[in-house]
C-alpha cells in the first residue's frame, strides 16, 4: 500500500520534474557536453577533443582579453550602478513630493530596450557628428577649456590637461579609442542599470522601522551620516547583497552595446563573455569552443550565487 | 533629574486636532503615567516632549528652559520603544554602547582604526566601558552581552532597551508602552521591576501605557488622557476612588465600574427604577448615572432586607480568590458584575436571584455630560 502511495506520488511530480529536466537542466548538460567537442552545427557527427577547449580559453591571448574584459566591466558597472542606485534612493526617499516622477524619470532607461538605446549611444558619442564632442569642441579657446583644464590654479599647467590635449589634437574616438571604448561601454552599462538598482533600494529603505531612527536620534546620532552608518545601511544589509548578486549576473551578461557598438573591439578591449560566445557559437560556428565559454560562465555565475547564498546572507539577516 | 513642563501643548494633523491645550507639570524624579484609550493622544504628547513630533502650538520646558527649539538628540531624553528598536545587526554590549560612543566621543574618535591614534581616546572609551558594565550589571544582562537581539526573549529585549536608554543617565526616561509587547506574566513582573528601577535612579520617569493596571501600580501620579485631553492629574488612589469624570470612573479599575441609570426626585432624593438608593443630590436635574464598582456591592443576607436590590445572576466567575457574579438588577437590560467572596457564592446557582446592595458612602454620580456630581447627603441607609 505505502508502495503504491509512494509510486502515485511520483506520477504526479512527474510533469514538474519532467518539464524541469528538459527545459532546464538538459541544456546545460548539452552545452556541458558539448564543450568537450568539436561540434559545428550542421556537421552529422564530431569528434571528442577533451580539455582542448578549456585549455585554449586559457592560454590564447584572445580569451584571456575576454575575461579581462568581462571582469573589467563587471568591477566598473557593479560599484558605480550600486553606488549611483543607493545614492538616488536615499534622495528619492527623503522627498515628501515629486518622488513618483524621479522614481520615473531614473527608471526609464531600465525599461527601455539596451539595443535601441546603445545606437542612440553611438550617435550621441559620434566622434565628428556626436553632440559631446561638438560641444566639447565648442569650449576650446572658450571659457569652458579656461575652467576645465584648471589652469587658473596656482601651479597647474592647463595647456597639459586633458581638455586643452584634446583641443589641439582632437576629441576622443569614444567607441574607436582602446583607453576609452571600456569606459564608455562601462559608463552605458551604469547609465541603463542604476534605477533598476534604485528601485530595490527604495524597496528596502521603505522596509526600515521608522522607530530605529528616533532611537538613533535619541541616542544622540546628530549626523545623517551617523544615521546612515548605524541604521540604513545595517538594515539595507540584505538588499545589497541581493542587489550586488543581480547587477553582477546581469554585468556578466552584457551584449547589447558590445554588439551594436563596439563588436568586441578595438583591439578585443572590449571582448565580453557573452559576445565571445555569440561570435564563436553563432558566427564562427564553432559550437564546441562557444559551449567551453558558457560552461565557464556558469561557473562563474553559480559561484556568485552560491557565495551570496552560504557566505554572506548569513552576516545581513539578523534574527 | 529634571522637571518638565508642558505648557498648552497643541497638535493638528491636518484639521484634526490630536492635543488640545495640554497643560502638565512634571517633577524631578516623579514617575508620571499618561493613561487612556488608544487613539487619544498620549503617544503623541510622549514624541512631543521627546522632540520626535513638534507641536503646533505651546512649549515645552525642562528645567525652566524651553526646548522648543532644541532637537531630540539634544535634550538629553531617553525613551524606550515599544518595538523597542534595538539595533538588530549590533550585539547587546555593542546596542548598549552606541550611546555613550555617539555622546562622548568625536565623529573622528569613531573612526575604525584611525580613531585610536586620537589622543585621548583610550581613556574616553575605557570610562564608557566602564560605565555600560555598570549598566549592564544592574540589569543583570551579563551573561547576554554578545548575542544579538534576534537571539533574545522578548524580556531581554526590553532589559536591553532599558539598559540602552540607561547608559547615558539621561534627564528623564520616556517609555512608550514598554510591556505591550510581553507576556502577562512578564508584565507583571517588568512592572515591578520598573518600579523598583526608578526607585534607584530617582529620574524622572513619564510612562505611555493603555493599560490601567500598569499605571495604578507603578505611577507616583496619572494623567488620564481621552481625545487629546488630560482629564484628571492625580495619584492613583485619587484616580481610582475620586474620579471626577464618567470616563475616568470607566476607564480604570478592572472589571469596568457599573453604571447604572437612575431618576431624582423633587428633593434630590436618587432611586434605580424604584428602589431607593438613600442618595441625595442638590443639583435640580432629573436624569442622573450611578457608578458603583464591583467590589463595592455586597450580598444581603435573607429575603427581610427592604433596602437592597433584587439581583439576578446569569454567570458567575472563578478567579480564585474572589468571584465575579453577573447579571442585571430588576430584569433590566444592563449588565452588572458584583464582587463577592468565594464562601459566600458557594450557595449560588445560576438563574437565582440574590440581594444587594451598594456599601454606604461608595456610589458615585454622574451627570449626563459624564461631570460629576457630588453626593449631599446619605441616609442613615445601608449601613455596613
Amino acid at each position: 500500500m505505502a508502495a503504491r502511495k509512494n509510486f502515485m506520488g511520483y506520477v504526479f511530480t512527474a510533469p514538474a520534474i519532467i518539464l524541469m529536466l528538459v527545459i532546464l537542466l538538459a541544456p546545460v548538460f548539452i552545452a556541458a557536453t558539448l564543450s568537450f567537442t568539436d561540434y559545428s552545427l550542421g556537421n552529422s557527427s564530431f569528434n571528442w577533443v577533451g580539455l582542448e577547449n578549456y585549455l585554449k580559453m586559457f592560454s590564447r591571448s584572445t580569451y584571456v582579453k575576454m575575461i579581462t574584459a568581462s571582469v573589467t566591466y563587471v568591477f566598473i558597472v557593479v560599484p558605480g550602478s550600486i553606488v549611483l542606485g543607493l545614492g538616488a534612493a536615499l534622495l528619492i526617499h527623503s522627498l515628501r513630493r515629486f518622488g513618483d516622477i524621479y522614481k520615473t524619470i531614473y527608471f526609464l532607461p531600465v525599461m527601455a530596450s539596451l539595443l535601441a538605446m546603445a545606437i542612440v549611444w553611438e550617435f550621441t558619442l559620434h566622434p565628428t557628428i556626436g553632440i559631446i564632442n561638438k560641444t566639447l569642441a565648442s569650449g576650446c579657446g572658450n571659457f569652458p577649456e579656461i575652467f576645465f583644464s584648471l589652469g587658473w590654479l596656482p601651479f597647474v599647467d592647463g595647456s597639459s590637461s586633458w581638455y586643452s590635449t584634446c583641443c589641439r589634437e582632437g576629441f576622443p574616438l569614444w567607441f574607436g579609442d582602446k583607453a576609452y571604448t571600456m569606459a564608455t561601454i562601462c559608463f552605458i552599462g551604469i547609465w541603463q542599470s542604476f534605477g533598476f538598482n534604485m528601485v530595490l533600494y527604495l524597496a528596502g529603505l521603505t522596509s526600515i522601522p521608522r522607530e530605529l531612527y528616533q532611537a538613533a536620534e535619541m541616542d544622540g546620532a546628530v549626523k545623517g551620516w551617523d544615521r546612515f552608518k548605524l541604521v540604513t545601511w545595517p538594515m539595507l544589509g540584505p538588499t545589497t547583497v541581493f542587489v550586488v548578486t543581480i547587477s553582477t549576473i546581469r554585468s556578466f551578461q552584457v551584449f547589447d552595446t558590445v554588439e551594436a557598438i563596439t563588436r568586441g573591439g578595438p583591439v578585443k578591449s572590449t571582448y565580453v563573455m557573452m559576445y565571445a560566445i555569440y561570435e564563436k557559437a553563432i558566427k564562427h560556428n564553432m559550437v564546441g569552443m562557444g559551449s567551453a565559454i558558457v560552461v565557464v560562465f556558469l561557473a562563474f555565475v553559480l559561484l556568485l550565487t552560491f557565495t551570496q547564498r552560504y557566505l554572506v546572507e548569513r552576516r545581513v539577516h539578523y534574527s | 533629574m529634571a522637571d518638565i513642563r508642558l505648557r498648552s501643548i497643541e497638535k493638528m494633523y491636518g484639521e484634526t486636532a490630536a492635543l488640545c491645550g495640554i497643560d502638565l507639570d512634571i517633577r524631578d524624579g516623579e514617575f508620571l503615567t499618561l493613561v487612556g484609550p488608544s487613539g487619544c493622544g498620549k503617544s503623541t504628547l510622549l514624541r512631543i516632549i521627546a522632540g520626535l513630533e513638534e507641536q503646533t502650538r505651546g512649549e515645552v520646558e525642562i528645567d525652566g528652559k524651553s526646548v522648543n527649539k532644541i532637537r531630540a538628540s539634544k535634550r538629553d531624553l531617553a525613551m524606550v520603544f515599544q518595538s523597542y528598536a534595538l539595533y538588530p545587526h549590533l550585539t547587546v554590549w555593542q546596542n548598549m554602547i552606541t550611546p555613550l560612543r555617539l555622546r562622548d566621543l568625536s565623529s573622528l574618535e569613531r573612526m575604525p582604526f584611525i580613531g585610536r591614534f586620537v589622543p585621548g581616546q583610550r581613556d574616553k572609551v575605557k570610562s564608557l566601558h566602564t560605565l555600560a558594565g555598570e549598566t549592564a550589571h544592574t540589569l543583570k544582562l551579563e551573561q547576554l552581552l554578545h548575542r544579538k537581539p534576534g537571539q533574545l526573549s522578548g524580556g531581554q529585549r526590553q532589559r536591553v532597551a532599558l539598559g540602552r536608554a540607561m547608559v547615558r543617565k539621561p534627564r528623564a526616561f520616556l517609555m512608550d508602552e514598554p510591556l505591550s509587547n510581553l507576556d502577562a506574566a512578564l508584565r507583571v513582573h517588568m512592572r515591578a521591576e520598573l518600579a523598583e528601577l526608578h526607585r534607584n535612579l530617582k529620574t524622572t520617569f513619564i510612562y505611555v501605557t493603555h493599560d490601567q493596571a500598569e499605571a495604578l501600580t507603578m505611577s507616583d501620579r496619572i494623567a488620564i488622557m481621552i481625545d487629546g485631553e488630560i482629564i484628571q492629574l492625580g495619584t492613583p488612589d485619587e484616580i481610582y476612588k475620586n474620579p471626577r469624570d464618567r470616563r475616568v470612573a470607566e476607564f480604570v479599575g478592572s472589571p469596568k465600574i457599573n453604571i447604572l441609570s437612575g431618576d431624582v426626585d423633587e428633593s434630590g432624593n436618587v432611586s434605580i427604577m424604584g428602589n431607593h438608593t438613600g442618595i441625595r443630590i442638590r443639583k435640580r436635574i432629573k436624569k442622573v448615572h450611578l457608578g458603583i464598582r464591583p467590589e463595592h456591592f455586597r450580598l444581603v443576607n435573607g429575603n427581610g432586607a427592604t433596602d437592597s436590590w433584587p439581583f439576578h445572576v446569569t454567570y458567575k466567575e472563578n478567579l480564585g480568590s474572589d468571584f465575579y457574579l453577573h447579571g442585571h438588577l430588576n430584569g433590566s437590560k444592563n449588565r452588572i458584575i458584583t464582587r463577592a467572596a468565594p464562601d459566600e457564592v458557594g450557595r449560588i446557582t445560576i438563574g437565582e436571584t440574590v440581594k444587594v446592595r451598594a456599601r454606604q458612602g461608595k456610589p458615585m454620580v454622574f451627570c449626563d455630560n459624564d461631570c460629576r456630581i457630588d453626593v449631599m447627603q446619605e441616609a442613615g441607609y445601608g449601613s455596613a
